[in-house]
Protein backbone atom coordinates (compact mmCIF):
# COMPACT_ATOMS: atom_id res chain seq x y z
CA UNK A 1 0.00 0.00 0.00
CA UNK A 2 1.03 3.61 -0.40
CA UNK A 3 2.52 5.63 -3.14
CA UNK A 4 6.14 4.71 -2.66
CA UNK A 5 7.41 6.18 -5.93
CA UNK A 6 6.53 9.76 -5.09
CA UNK A 7 6.49 9.48 -1.29
CA UNK A 8 3.12 11.20 -1.22
CA UNK A 9 0.35 9.92 1.00
CA UNK A 10 -3.25 9.90 -0.17
CA UNK A 11 -6.51 9.66 1.74
CA UNK A 12 -6.83 6.11 0.45
CA UNK A 13 -3.50 5.14 2.02
CA UNK A 14 -4.43 6.70 5.37
CA UNK A 15 -7.92 5.20 5.48
CA UNK A 16 -9.54 8.61 5.19
CA UNK A 17 -12.32 9.75 2.90
CA UNK A 18 -13.54 13.20 1.90
CA UNK A 19 -17.21 14.21 1.96
CA UNK A 20 -17.49 15.79 -1.48
CA UNK A 21 -20.46 17.93 -0.40
CA UNK A 22 -18.94 19.75 2.58
CA UNK A 23 -15.23 18.81 2.34
CA UNK A 24 -15.09 17.17 5.76
CA UNK A 25 -12.41 14.52 6.20
CA UNK A 26 -13.76 11.28 7.71
CA UNK A 27 -12.29 8.02 8.89
CA UNK A 28 -13.38 5.51 6.26
CA UNK A 29 -15.15 2.36 7.40
CA UNK A 30 -16.70 0.01 4.91
CA UNK A 31 -20.45 0.31 5.64
CA UNK A 32 -22.37 -2.90 6.34
CA UNK A 33 -24.46 -4.44 3.58
CA UNK A 34 -27.45 -2.19 2.84
CA UNK A 35 -26.10 0.66 4.97
CA UNK A 36 -24.71 4.00 3.89
CA UNK A 37 -21.97 6.12 5.37
CA UNK A 38 -23.45 9.55 6.14
CA UNK A 39 -21.42 12.68 6.72
CA UNK A 40 -21.92 13.83 10.33
CA UNK A 41 -21.62 17.48 9.33
CA UNK A 42 -23.85 17.80 6.27
CA UNK A 43 -25.82 14.54 6.16
CA UNK A 44 -24.74 13.64 2.62
CA UNK A 45 -23.96 10.09 1.56
CA UNK A 46 -20.22 9.57 1.57
CA UNK A 47 -18.68 7.10 -0.85
CA UNK A 48 -15.07 6.11 -1.04
CA UNK A 49 -15.28 7.02 -4.75
CA UNK A 50 -18.36 8.22 -6.65
CA UNK A 51 -20.47 5.07 -7.22
CA UNK A 52 -20.25 3.42 -10.67
CA UNK A 53 -18.48 6.56 -11.84
CA UNK A 54 -16.86 5.10 -14.95
CA UNK A 55 -19.93 3.19 -16.17
CA UNK A 56 -22.21 6.19 -15.65
CA UNK A 57 -19.80 8.58 -17.35
CA UNK A 58 -19.46 6.23 -20.35
CA UNK A 59 -23.25 5.90 -20.64
CA UNK A 60 -23.81 9.66 -20.49
CA UNK A 61 -21.01 10.53 -22.89
CA UNK A 62 -22.17 7.92 -25.43
CA UNK A 63 -25.69 9.40 -25.21
CA UNK A 64 -24.22 12.83 -25.91
CA UNK A 65 -22.30 11.49 -28.95
CA UNK A 66 -25.51 9.96 -30.36
CA UNK A 67 -27.41 13.24 -29.91
CA UNK A 68 -24.54 15.28 -31.35
CA UNK A 69 -25.26 14.19 -34.94
CA UNK A 70 -28.93 15.28 -35.22
CA UNK A 71 -28.05 18.41 -33.23
CA UNK A 72 -25.64 19.51 -35.96
CA UNK A 73 -27.32 18.11 -39.06
CA UNK A 74 -30.94 19.12 -38.45
CA UNK A 75 -32.03 22.77 -38.66
CA UNK A 76 -31.75 24.75 -35.43
CA UNK A 77 -33.77 27.77 -36.51
CA UNK A 78 -36.60 28.58 -38.89
CA UNK A 79 -36.80 32.10 -40.33
CA UNK A 80 -39.96 33.06 -42.20
CA UNK A 81 -39.36 35.95 -44.55
CA UNK A 82 -42.27 37.25 -46.66
CA UNK A 83 -44.09 33.97 -46.17
CA UNK A 84 -41.31 31.63 -47.26
CA UNK A 85 -39.65 29.52 -44.56
CA UNK A 86 -35.86 29.20 -44.45
CA UNK A 87 -34.20 26.63 -42.19
CA UNK A 88 -30.67 26.99 -40.90
CA UNK A 89 -28.40 24.66 -38.93
CA UNK A 90 -25.97 25.79 -36.22
CA UNK A 91 -23.15 25.95 -38.79
CA UNK A 92 -25.27 28.11 -41.15
CA UNK A 93 -25.79 30.60 -38.32
CA UNK A 94 -22.04 30.83 -37.71
CA UNK A 95 -21.26 31.23 -41.43
CA UNK A 96 -23.86 34.03 -41.55
CA UNK A 97 -22.01 35.98 -38.83
CA UNK A 98 -18.63 35.55 -40.54
CA UNK A 99 -20.04 36.62 -43.94
CA UNK A 100 -21.60 39.72 -42.42
CA UNK A 101 -18.27 40.63 -40.85
CA UNK A 102 -19.21 39.95 -37.23
CA UNK A 103 -16.09 37.91 -36.59
CA UNK A 104 -16.19 38.25 -32.83
CA UNK A 105 -19.80 37.05 -32.39
CA UNK A 106 -19.17 34.39 -35.01
CA UNK A 107 -16.20 33.09 -33.03
CA UNK A 108 -18.15 33.18 -29.75
CA UNK A 109 -20.94 31.03 -31.21
CA UNK A 110 -18.47 28.76 -33.02
CA UNK A 111 -16.69 28.18 -29.72
CA UNK A 112 -19.80 27.72 -27.59
CA UNK A 113 -21.82 25.57 -29.99
CA UNK A 114 -19.31 23.52 -31.99
CA UNK A 115 -15.88 23.53 -30.35
CA UNK A 116 -16.97 23.23 -26.70
CA UNK A 117 -19.23 20.18 -27.15
CA UNK A 118 -16.59 18.40 -29.28
CA UNK A 119 -13.86 19.28 -26.81
CA UNK A 120 -15.98 18.05 -23.88
CA UNK A 121 -16.85 14.74 -25.53
CA UNK A 122 -13.30 14.03 -26.72
CA UNK A 123 -11.83 15.17 -23.39
CA UNK A 124 -14.05 12.90 -21.31
CA UNK A 125 -13.45 9.91 -23.59
CA UNK A 126 -9.70 10.54 -23.41
CA UNK A 127 -9.82 10.57 -19.62
CA UNK A 128 -11.93 7.39 -19.50
CA UNK A 129 -9.45 5.64 -21.83
CA UNK A 130 -6.61 6.94 -19.71
CA UNK A 131 -8.03 5.10 -16.69
CA UNK A 132 -8.82 1.99 -18.68
CA UNK A 133 -5.33 1.70 -20.13
CA UNK A 134 -3.65 3.11 -16.97
CA UNK A 135 -1.84 5.92 -18.77
CA UNK A 136 0.25 7.51 -16.05
CA UNK A 137 1.36 10.67 -17.82
CA UNK A 138 -0.10 14.17 -17.93
CA UNK A 139 -2.21 13.53 -14.81
CA UNK A 140 -2.07 17.11 -13.70
CA UNK A 141 -3.07 18.34 -17.16
CA UNK A 142 -5.90 15.84 -17.36
CA UNK A 143 -7.22 16.98 -13.97
CA UNK A 144 -7.10 20.61 -15.13
CA UNK A 145 -8.82 19.64 -18.37
CA UNK A 146 -11.61 17.98 -16.40
CA UNK A 147 -12.01 21.12 -14.26
CA UNK A 148 -12.15 23.15 -17.48
CA UNK A 149 -14.74 20.80 -19.00
CA UNK A 150 -16.92 21.21 -15.90
CA UNK A 151 -16.53 24.97 -16.09
CA UNK A 152 -17.32 25.47 -19.79
CA UNK A 153 -20.15 22.91 -19.99
CA UNK A 154 -22.92 25.35 -19.31
CA UNK A 155 -21.76 27.89 -21.92
CA UNK A 156 -23.04 25.69 -24.73
CA UNK A 157 -26.59 26.64 -23.75
CA UNK A 158 -25.84 30.01 -25.39
CA UNK A 159 -27.30 29.14 -28.78
CA UNK A 160 -30.46 27.73 -27.19
CA UNK A 161 -31.02 30.96 -25.25
CA UNK A 162 -30.45 33.03 -28.38
CA UNK A 163 -33.07 31.03 -30.30
CA UNK A 164 -35.53 31.31 -27.39
CA UNK A 165 -35.07 35.10 -27.34
CA UNK A 166 -35.20 35.57 -31.11
CA UNK A 167 -38.40 33.52 -31.19
CA UNK A 168 -40.17 35.97 -28.93
CA UNK A 169 -38.48 39.21 -30.07
CA UNK A 170 -38.64 38.74 -33.83
CA UNK A 171 -42.25 38.29 -34.70
CA UNK A 172 -43.21 40.90 -37.26
CA UNK A 173 -46.17 39.05 -38.73
CA UNK A 174 -45.93 38.27 -42.45
CA UNK A 175 -42.77 40.33 -42.90
CA UNK A 176 -40.44 38.16 -40.86
CA UNK A 177 -40.51 35.84 -37.86
CA UNK A 178 -38.06 33.45 -36.22
CA UNK A 179 -38.70 30.24 -34.34
CA UNK A 180 -36.81 27.21 -33.07
CA UNK A 181 -36.50 24.02 -35.13
CA UNK A 182 -35.90 20.36 -34.30
CA UNK A 183 -32.15 20.46 -33.63
CA UNK A 184 -32.80 22.64 -30.55
CA UNK A 185 -34.05 19.58 -28.63
CA UNK A 186 -31.05 17.42 -29.57
CA UNK A 187 -28.61 20.22 -28.92
CA UNK A 188 -30.03 20.87 -25.43
CA UNK A 189 -29.69 17.11 -24.85
CA UNK A 190 -25.99 17.20 -25.79
CA UNK A 191 -25.36 20.02 -23.31
CA UNK A 192 -27.26 18.33 -20.46
CA UNK A 193 -25.70 14.89 -20.98
CA UNK A 194 -22.12 16.19 -21.26
CA UNK A 195 -22.64 18.22 -18.08
CA UNK A 196 -23.99 15.13 -16.28
CA UNK A 197 -21.06 13.05 -17.59
CA UNK A 198 -18.55 15.52 -16.12
CA UNK A 199 -20.41 15.63 -12.79
CA UNK A 200 -20.54 11.84 -12.47
CA UNK A 201 -16.85 11.40 -13.16
CA UNK A 202 -14.57 11.08 -10.14
CA UNK A 203 -11.17 12.52 -10.99
CA UNK A 204 -9.58 10.65 -8.06
CA UNK A 205 -9.92 7.49 -10.16
CA UNK A 206 -7.43 8.99 -12.59
CA UNK A 207 -4.85 9.26 -9.80
CA UNK A 208 -5.76 5.86 -8.31
CA UNK A 209 -5.12 4.22 -11.68
CA UNK A 210 -1.65 5.71 -11.84
CA UNK A 211 -0.57 4.44 -8.42
CA UNK B 1 1.67 5.38 11.75
CA UNK B 2 -0.90 5.78 9.03
CA UNK B 3 -3.72 4.88 11.39
CA UNK B 4 -2.91 7.75 13.73
CA UNK B 5 -3.82 10.55 11.31
CA UNK B 6 -6.39 12.82 12.96
CA UNK B 7 -9.10 13.57 10.37
CA UNK B 8 -9.66 17.04 11.85
CA UNK B 9 -6.05 18.12 11.33
CA UNK B 10 -5.72 17.20 7.66
CA UNK B 11 -7.44 17.95 4.36
CA UNK B 12 -7.86 15.78 1.29
CA UNK B 13 -7.76 17.12 -2.24
CA UNK B 14 -11.22 16.45 -3.80
CA UNK B 15 -9.65 15.97 -7.24
CA UNK B 16 -6.63 13.73 -6.52
CA UNK B 17 -7.12 12.49 -2.92
CA UNK B 18 -3.75 13.83 -1.74
CA UNK B 19 -3.43 14.03 2.04
CA UNK B 20 -2.36 17.46 3.20
CA UNK B 21 -1.87 19.23 6.48
CA UNK B 22 -4.61 21.77 7.22
CA UNK B 23 -3.17 25.26 6.83
CA UNK B 24 -4.86 28.57 7.44
CA UNK B 25 -5.03 31.18 4.71
CA UNK B 26 -5.56 34.91 4.91
CA UNK B 27 -8.71 36.34 3.29
CA UNK B 28 -8.50 36.43 -0.51
CA UNK B 29 -5.55 34.02 -0.58
CA UNK B 30 -6.10 30.56 -2.04
CA UNK B 31 -4.79 27.18 -0.95
CA UNK B 32 -3.84 25.10 -4.01
CA UNK B 33 -3.20 21.36 -4.18
CA UNK B 34 0.53 20.90 -4.93
CA UNK B 35 -0.06 17.71 -6.93
CA UNK B 36 -2.98 18.57 -9.24
CA UNK B 37 -3.34 22.37 -8.87
CA UNK B 38 -6.97 22.25 -7.74
CA UNK B 39 -8.07 25.20 -5.64
CA UNK B 40 -8.80 23.77 -2.20
CA UNK B 41 -10.15 26.82 -0.42
CA UNK B 42 -10.07 30.57 -0.53
CA UNK B 43 -11.32 32.43 2.56
CA UNK B 44 -13.35 35.57 1.99
CA UNK B 45 -13.47 38.71 4.04
CA UNK B 46 -16.76 39.45 5.82
CA UNK B 47 -18.31 36.68 3.76
CA UNK B 48 -21.58 36.28 5.62
CA UNK B 49 -22.71 39.92 5.52
CA UNK B 50 -21.67 40.45 1.92
CA UNK B 51 -23.41 37.29 0.75
CA UNK B 52 -26.58 38.20 2.65
CA UNK B 53 -26.68 41.73 1.19
CA UNK B 54 -26.14 40.55 -2.38
CA UNK B 55 -28.71 37.75 -2.02
CA UNK B 56 -31.39 40.19 -0.83
CA UNK B 57 -30.55 42.54 -3.74
CA UNK B 58 -30.87 39.64 -6.16
CA UNK B 59 -34.25 38.60 -4.79
CA UNK B 60 -35.61 42.16 -5.06
CA UNK B 61 -34.54 42.36 -8.72
CA UNK B 62 -35.70 38.85 -9.55
CA UNK B 63 -39.34 39.46 -10.47
CA UNK B 64 -38.82 42.62 -12.59
CA UNK B 65 -35.81 41.07 -14.37
CA UNK B 66 -37.82 38.05 -15.46
CA UNK B 67 -41.27 39.51 -16.04
CA UNK B 68 -40.60 42.96 -17.52
CA UNK B 69 -39.75 43.21 -21.23
CA UNK B 70 -36.00 43.05 -21.91
CA UNK B 71 -35.86 44.52 -25.38
CA UNK B 72 -38.20 45.96 -27.98
CA UNK B 73 -37.48 45.35 -31.66
CA UNK B 74 -38.97 47.70 -34.20
CA UNK B 75 -39.09 46.99 -37.93
CA UNK B 76 -41.35 48.31 -40.71
CA UNK B 77 -43.41 50.12 -38.10
CA UNK B 78 -44.18 46.96 -36.10
CA UNK B 79 -42.91 46.69 -32.54
CA UNK B 80 -42.27 43.44 -30.72
CA UNK B 81 -40.97 43.09 -27.18
CA UNK B 82 -40.29 40.11 -24.98
CA UNK B 83 -39.33 39.07 -21.46
CA UNK B 84 -37.44 36.02 -20.18
CA UNK B 85 -40.65 34.29 -19.15
CA UNK B 86 -42.09 34.82 -22.64
CA UNK B 87 -38.94 33.40 -24.24
CA UNK B 88 -39.59 29.90 -22.88
CA UNK B 89 -43.39 30.16 -23.10
CA UNK B 90 -42.85 30.74 -26.83
CA UNK B 91 -40.83 27.54 -27.13
CA UNK B 92 -43.49 25.65 -25.17
CA UNK B 93 -46.29 26.84 -27.45
CA UNK B 94 -44.33 25.71 -30.51
CA UNK B 95 -44.10 22.20 -29.02
CA UNK B 96 -40.41 22.22 -27.97
CA UNK B 97 -41.27 21.03 -24.47
CA UNK B 98 -37.86 19.69 -23.46
CA UNK B 99 -36.03 22.83 -24.62
CA UNK B 100 -38.67 25.06 -22.99
CA UNK B 101 -38.40 23.24 -19.66
CA UNK B 102 -34.59 23.35 -19.70
CA UNK B 103 -34.55 27.08 -20.55
CA UNK B 104 -37.11 27.70 -17.79
CA UNK B 105 -35.09 25.71 -15.24
CA UNK B 106 -31.68 27.19 -16.06
CA UNK B 107 -32.75 30.82 -16.49
CA UNK B 108 -35.52 31.17 -13.92
CA UNK B 109 -36.38 28.31 -11.55
CA UNK B 110 -32.88 27.26 -10.46
CA UNK B 111 -31.53 30.82 -10.04
CA UNK B 112 -34.60 31.59 -7.89
CA UNK B 113 -34.24 28.43 -5.77
CA UNK B 114 -30.52 29.17 -5.37
CA UNK B 115 -31.13 32.71 -4.15
CA UNK B 116 -33.91 31.52 -1.81
CA UNK B 117 -31.74 28.79 -0.28
CA UNK B 118 -28.76 31.11 0.09
CA UNK B 119 -30.96 33.71 1.82
CA UNK B 120 -32.14 31.08 4.32
CA UNK B 121 -28.62 29.80 4.94
CA UNK B 122 -27.03 33.23 5.41
CA UNK B 123 -29.91 34.51 7.58
CA UNK B 124 -29.74 31.43 9.84
CA UNK B 125 -25.97 31.71 10.21
CA UNK B 126 -26.21 35.46 10.77
CA UNK B 127 -28.83 35.01 13.51
CA UNK B 128 -26.90 32.03 14.92
CA UNK B 129 -29.78 29.65 14.48
CA UNK B 130 -29.19 26.11 13.33
CA UNK B 131 -32.40 24.34 12.25
CA UNK B 132 -32.32 20.69 11.13
CA UNK B 133 -32.66 21.55 7.44
CA UNK B 134 -29.76 24.00 7.33
CA UNK B 135 -27.04 21.61 6.03
CA UNK B 136 -29.52 20.21 3.51
CA UNK B 137 -30.35 23.71 2.25
CA UNK B 138 -26.68 24.59 1.78
CA UNK B 139 -25.89 21.28 0.10
CA UNK B 140 -28.78 21.74 -2.32
CA UNK B 141 -27.54 25.25 -3.09
CA UNK B 142 -24.03 23.97 -3.86
CA UNK B 143 -25.32 21.12 -6.03
CA UNK B 144 -27.53 23.45 -8.07
CA UNK B 145 -24.70 25.90 -8.60
CA UNK B 146 -23.73 25.06 -12.16
CA UNK B 147 -27.33 24.58 -13.33
CA UNK B 148 -28.22 28.24 -12.88
CA UNK B 149 -27.10 29.92 -16.11
CA UNK B 150 -27.89 33.62 -15.83
CA UNK B 151 -24.50 34.72 -17.18
CA UNK B 152 -24.90 32.48 -20.23
CA UNK B 153 -28.33 34.01 -20.78
CA UNK B 154 -26.78 37.49 -20.56
CA UNK B 155 -24.34 36.66 -23.37
CA UNK B 156 -27.35 35.23 -25.25
CA UNK B 157 -29.07 38.61 -24.95
CA UNK B 158 -25.95 40.36 -26.29
CA UNK B 159 -25.66 37.95 -29.24
CA UNK B 160 -29.35 38.55 -30.01
CA UNK B 161 -28.78 42.32 -29.99
CA UNK B 162 -25.82 42.06 -32.38
CA UNK B 163 -27.70 39.65 -34.63
CA UNK B 164 -30.68 42.00 -34.98
CA UNK B 165 -28.73 45.27 -34.95
CA UNK B 166 -28.99 46.09 -38.62
CA UNK B 167 -32.41 44.51 -39.19
CA UNK B 168 -34.43 46.28 -36.54
CA UNK B 169 -34.35 49.26 -34.24
CA UNK B 170 -33.68 48.04 -30.68
CA UNK B 171 -34.93 49.68 -27.49
CA UNK B 172 -33.57 48.59 -24.12
CA UNK B 173 -36.40 48.18 -21.64
CA UNK B 174 -36.44 48.21 -17.85
CA UNK B 175 -36.22 44.40 -17.64
CA UNK B 176 -32.80 44.57 -19.36
CA UNK B 177 -31.33 46.78 -16.62
CA UNK B 178 -32.96 44.72 -13.86
CA UNK B 179 -31.50 41.58 -15.43
CA UNK B 180 -27.98 43.08 -15.39
CA UNK B 181 -28.50 43.94 -11.70
CA UNK B 182 -29.75 40.43 -10.96
CA UNK B 183 -26.75 38.92 -12.74
CA UNK B 184 -24.26 41.08 -10.84
CA UNK B 185 -25.83 40.29 -7.46
CA UNK B 186 -26.07 36.54 -8.19
CA UNK B 187 -22.45 36.31 -9.36
CA UNK B 188 -21.39 38.53 -6.46
CA UNK B 189 -23.18 36.42 -3.88
CA UNK B 190 -21.49 33.23 -5.02
CA UNK B 191 -18.11 34.99 -5.18
CA UNK B 192 -18.54 36.40 -1.66
CA UNK B 193 -19.74 33.08 -0.24
CA UNK B 194 -17.06 31.25 1.74
CA UNK B 195 -18.13 27.62 1.56
CA UNK B 196 -15.64 26.32 4.13
CA UNK B 197 -16.41 29.06 6.62
CA UNK B 198 -20.16 28.37 6.31
CA UNK B 199 -19.67 24.64 6.91
CA UNK B 200 -17.42 25.32 9.87
CA UNK B 201 -20.07 27.58 11.38
CA UNK B 202 -22.68 24.86 10.95
CA UNK B 203 -20.40 22.41 12.71
CA UNK B 204 -19.19 24.56 15.57
CA UNK B 205 -22.49 26.48 15.97
CA UNK B 206 -21.23 29.74 17.47
CA UNK B 207 -23.71 31.26 19.92
CA UNK B 208 -25.38 34.65 19.56
CA UNK B 209 -23.53 37.45 21.30
CA UNK B 210 -25.06 39.03 24.42
CA UNK B 211 -27.78 36.41 24.76
CA UNK B 212 -27.60 34.44 28.01
CA UNK B 213 -30.57 32.24 27.05
CA UNK B 214 -28.94 31.05 23.85
CA UNK B 215 -27.36 27.95 25.29
CA UNK B 216 -30.76 26.74 26.51
CA UNK B 217 -32.42 27.58 23.20
CA UNK B 218 -29.81 25.66 21.30
CA UNK B 219 -30.09 22.66 23.60
CA UNK B 220 -33.87 22.69 23.17
CA UNK B 221 -33.75 22.98 19.42
CA UNK B 222 -31.64 19.91 18.92
CA UNK B 223 -32.90 17.75 21.77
Amino acid sequence: MGNSESGLLTGKDAGLVLCLECNKVLQYEEPEEGCLLLCPRCGAEVHFRKPDSIARTWALVVTAVVLYFPANMLPMMRVDFMGSPDYSTIMDGIIYFFKEGYYFVGSVILTASILVPVFKIIGIILILCSIHFRWKRWLRHKTSMLKFIEFIGRWSMLDVFVIALLGVLVNFGFFTSIQAADAATYFTGVVIFTMLAAINFDSRLLWDAAD
Amino acid sequence: MEDTVDPDKVILCPACDLLLEKVSAAPDQSVICPRCATKLYAPRNNSLNRTLALTITGLILFAPANLLPLLTMEAIGIEDSGSIVESFLGLYEKGYYFVAVMVMLTSLVIPLIKLGLLLNVTLCLRLRRYPEWLPWAFRTYLNLDEWGMLEVYMIGILVTIIKMYHMAHIHYDLGFYCFIGLLISTLGSSAAMDEHHFWEMMETRPLPENDPGAELKRAGMHG
